[in-house]
């Protein structure tokens, strides 16, 4: 098992200052929704981890804690995760993506 | 310039290759796109195989996005990290043998010009410090002396991190590596210095952490590049492999360095300056209003 990055829908979204998507070295790997948060009332929308893609090189903790100063973004094993987007089923829109959110261990 | 040319003709969508189709439906080609957009388009450089935490991944990726016009865009790289990465963009990528990069890039840079005139078609440079500064030097300084019309962009990891961590001409003086454990007995080069002795028009260093700035440096670099003459941007990239940075200090290493010896310096011609003022609308480079006079008091 490994690490990968995980962000707090509910920190990210009352704040979404988006400066991971800004940091992290893999390409479309923290990408942002419009939707997410929306469902709890949030106005922003929320940054989310392709799991897939991810490296767990930690850099986006170190933005989010020391930059944005949110402390929204935790290391955790990815068997841990209770949902994660998957490369595959994002879909990219006009200004924002759509994440069918999945079981990582199932899909594999 | 319009940016309306990049459509597909009527019924010949599904003969043009997915990667394409994806960079015009939800990717860059014929928008305009900034750094703040991202995590919400698909980006030309999606997936490669660098290090974990490679500052130099980053600085390409903020790179490729800040191409004006990303599909009319062709990189050149070398031997080195970086090629990994560029490599797996989707536009195209020509690699120069281990030195060569820009000269290729030079007969490149006249060939398209030849051959689609007004049409900008950019040629950018990505070489790492090896590739710039050492075995492709004579290169780099000829194509600059002729005032060849491209950029270059020197990924300065101030080490060859591919071969095993051996020293470059750009490492840091009393450095202590893998393969140079007496640790570098010469100076750094100043290869700033030299570009603007070459007689580059634009001469810029950035360090990625931040990304707008790295944004706005390279369209600078491009523009200029199209018509005034050649263009050089020095990166700090960090190893942090081959210097040991853990992967999640690899942005406070970057704050360190750009606040010791990587202050964000830029050199602008004055034709530059003209160039991107009256072609493009930038404001910065206008004369400043004289500050008012000040007031003569009245003698009584």
């Amino acid at each position: 098992m490994y690490l990968v990055a995980n962000i707090d829908v509910e920190i990210c979204a009352a704040k979404s200052c988006k400066l991971c998507t800004q940091y992290c070295p893999e390409a479309n790997t923290i990408l942002y929704s419009e939707e997410m948060g929306k469902d709890k009332g949030f106005k922003y929308g929320s940054a989310y981890v392709a799991v897939d893609r991810c490296k767990g090189c930690a850099q986006c903790v170190w933005v989010c804690d020391n930059m944005a100063k949110n402390n929204a973004i935790k290391m955790i094993m990815i068997d841990q995760l209770p949902l994660a987007a998957i490369t595959d089923n994002v879909t990219y829109g006009e200004k924002s993506t759509v994440a069918v959110l999945s079981d990582p261990m199932v899909v594999g | 310039m319009s940016l309306d040319y990049v459509k597909f003709s009527g019924g010949f969508e599904k003969f043009m290759p997915k990667e394409y189709r994806d960079m015009v439906e939800h990717g860059p080609f014929g928008k305009k796109i900034s750094v703040s957009q991202m995590g919400s388009f698909k980006e030309i450089l999606e997936e490669h195989p660098m290090c974990a935490g490679c500052a130099m991944t980053l600085f390409i990726r903020l790179a490729i996005i800040a191409f004006p016009n990303p599909e009319d865009t062709i990189t050149v790289g070398t031997a080195g990290c970086g090629r990994l990465a560029i490599s797996q963009a989707a536009i195209p990528f020509v690699y120069g043998n281990y030195g060569d990069q820009n000269g290729v890039a030079s007969g490149l840079s006249r060939g398209l010009r030849l051959r689609f005139g007004d049409k900008p078609k950019d040629v950018v440079v990505m070489a790492g410090d090896g590739g710039t500064a050492d075995i492709g030097f004579q290169q780099v300084l000829h194509s600059w002396f002729r005032k060849e019309r491209f950029t270059t962009i020197m990924l300065d990891n101030e080490v060859y991190g591919n071969t095993g961590g051996q020293e470059s001409g750009m490492t840091n003086r009393g450095a202590v590596l893998k393969m140079a454990p007496l640790g570098k007995k010469f100076e750094k080069m100043d290869m700033l210095q030299m570009a603007k002795v070459a007689g580059c028009a634009y001469v810029a260093t950035v360090v990625p952490n931040n990304p707008r700035r790295v944004e706005s440096v390279i369209k600078k670099a491009v523009l200029i590049a199209r018509e005034v003459g050649s263009t050089y941007i020095q990166a700090y990239t960090s190893c942090n492999i081959e210097y040991a940075i853990p992967t999640d200090k690899v942005m406070e290493d970057a704050k360190t360095v750009e606040n010791d010896r990587y202050q964000f310096t830029e050199y602008v011609s004055d034709e530059a300056k003209q160039y991107l003022t009256e072609r493009y609308g930038y404001k910065d480079y206008l004369p400043k209003p004289a500050a008012p006079a000040a007031a003569i008091p009245n003698k009584a």
